[in-house]
């Protein structure tokens, strides 16, 4: 086991990012032995799930990104975190994924999820 | 042995591949702001008329896009707004787009009634789009009223040959379709030009106040296959009424309209025409012309004259049924790649770098994302 990585009940989980990495209700990506993750703030609860929209591959990781002039639009970002729904939606076409799911309800597909721990200001991922 | 960790950038959206590709985006939108507009109203009184009160009062449709959304009618600007030419690099920049047609997407105009404030707001748009856009190198495709050929003619006379121009937009719709005779001025001029015209959607008219239109009460049916259908009902139109022998050098594209409906519109044209042929000599064009068939068969008419934009693409997920469509389609003939930013139906062009269709086939994709577009743009 390296220094990334910690046991917790038998399962190695691996450090991802540090709790002041990631700002409320948006997310990063990281690859884990290849495993693109995106990692998202929900007004302070952490859920990691696949990068990728199961629809067109979009990076899920840029959910809540400020559009090109906001100002002049309804809403400020491209999809977003919804922290009282536990969703993200995918910032090209705004897919809703269920974060402890994974789950996408209309059309019934699911992307990966990973359970997240939180140690002494470190965010890690079991993979 | 520890775990292999990596911070991802993810400012490049698609695959890094795609930037190894000229990529030429024939459908993306710009939406500058009505008070942006304003100062471009040449006449003082349909300046007037239009910023009292109420503006231009729209047809009411019986049914909205927003319904479908979820954030509603910020589906027009799921990826933002693009006002000027540095907006369009920004968000280019991200989807690998090297070359962005853009047009300023008035694509509400048609529904307008009022024909004199709708034909300012369509001067007023274009000569937004020149300031902003054309004499900043972005090239550009303006606006022509389909509802009033005149109008069309003398804002083609204003700045049909300007560098930068390199395509006439317009709007296809269940009203006359574009093989009606009354637009040969507008096909003899954009031909003079060298400049394709690009049909896109039109949300005037959903296909409402008819027994059909008024039972479709969703996306899916209004924009995945209303459209389609009068795509297609232009495509033969044009095609059967003889514009492509009288004008065989001029280019059509559809935007929006789908594209796998091209190897049904292939087969069945030839089929029905060449068993039932005697009355196309007395369609006006022929009749006038003394003509008693067309010139060419109905597909070579598709496949030489027509074109389609890709988004968004929904290609089968086996590449072998994909090539087939593909093939089928002509689509290294008739295909162009669209992105139709900032809209939530946003196709990046990611496809052509995660499909095997494409990676066996280069040149079929540099044909749908470039070449093709070459071709016929005045670039």
């Amino acid at each position: 086991m390296s220094d990334d990585t910690i046991a917790i009940g038998g399962d190695e989980y691996t450090r991802v990012a540090a709790v002041g990495d990631i700002e409320s209700n948006r997310g990063i990506a990281v690859s884990v032995d290849g495993i693109e993750i995106a990692v998202f703030n929900a007004d302070g609860e952490f859920y990691a799930i696949s990068n990728r929209c199961a629809h067109q591959s979009a990076p899920m990781c840029k959910a809540g990104e400020k559009k090109i002039n906001a100002e002049h639009t309804w809403t400020e970002s491209r999809g977003g975190v919804n922290a009282e729904a536990c969703t993200v939606s995918c910032p090209w076409h705004l897919w809703e994924w269920d974060l402890e799911t994974g789950k996408n309800e209309a059309s019934g597909q699911r992307i990966a999820t990973f359970d997240v721990a939180v140690r002494d200001e470190d965010i890690f991922v079991r993979i | 042995m520890g775990s292999s960790i990596q911070r991802l950038d993810s400012n490049a959206e698609v695959p890094e591949e795609a930037f190894d590709v000229d990529v030429i985006d024939m459908d993306f939108h710009v939406n500058p702001l009505e008070e942006d507009l304003e100062p471009y109203i040449e006449d003082e009184r349909a300046l007037d008329r239009l910023t009292t009160e109420f503006g231009m009062w729209p047809i009411p449709d019986k049914w909205d896009a927003a319904y479908a959304i979820a954030e509603g009618n910020e589906g027009l600007f799921t990826q933002g707004r693009a006002e000027v030419a540095e907006d369009v690099y920004e968000a280019c920049q991200k989807f690998a787009i090297d070359t962005p047609i853009v047009n300023c997407a008035l694509n509400m105009l048609p529904q307008q009634h009022h024909p004199v404030l709708k034909n300012a707001v369509l001067e007023a748009g274009n000569s937004y789009m020149l300031d902003h856009f054309v004499d900043e190198d972005v090239p550009t495709a303006l606006s022509i009223a389909k509802w009033d050929v005149d109008h069309a003619l003398d804002e083609l006379d204003r700045w049909g040959d300007e560098d930068g121009v390199v395509a006439a937009y317009s709007w296809f719709d269940p009203r006359e379709p574009w093989g009606v005779e009354a637009f040969d001025p507008v096909f003899e001029k954009l031909e003079s030009l060298g400049l394709p015209l690009l049909l896109h959607g039109s949300l005037a008219f959903w296909p409402q106040h008819s027994y059909v239109g008024d039972e479709m009460l969703t996306w899916t049916e209004v924009l995945g296959f209303d459209w389609p259908i009068y795509g297609m009902v232009n495509t033969v139109n044009m095609i059967m009424r003889g514009v492509f022998d009288r004008y065989p050098d001029l280019n059509v594209v559809f935007q929006e309209a789908g594209h796998w409906w091209i190897p049904f519109a292939r087969y069945r044209m030839d089929e029905f025409y060449e068993m039932h042929p005697e009355d196309v000599q007395i369609t006006p064009r022929k009749f006038e012309d003394g003509g008693h068939y067309l010139d060419r068969a109905p597909s070579e008419y598709l496949r030489d004259n027509i074109y389609v934009c890709t988004q968004p693409f929904a290609l089968p997920r086996r590449a072998g049924e994909a090539r087939g469509m593909l093939d089928l389609s002509m689509a290294s003939d008739t295909f162009l790649y669209s992105s139709d930013w900032p809209h939530q139906t946003l196709d990046p062009p990611t496809w052509f770098f995660t499909s095997r269709a494409f990676r066996d086939d280069e040149e079929l994709r540099d044909d749908i994302l470039h070449d093709n577009a070459e071709e016929i743009l005045r670039l």
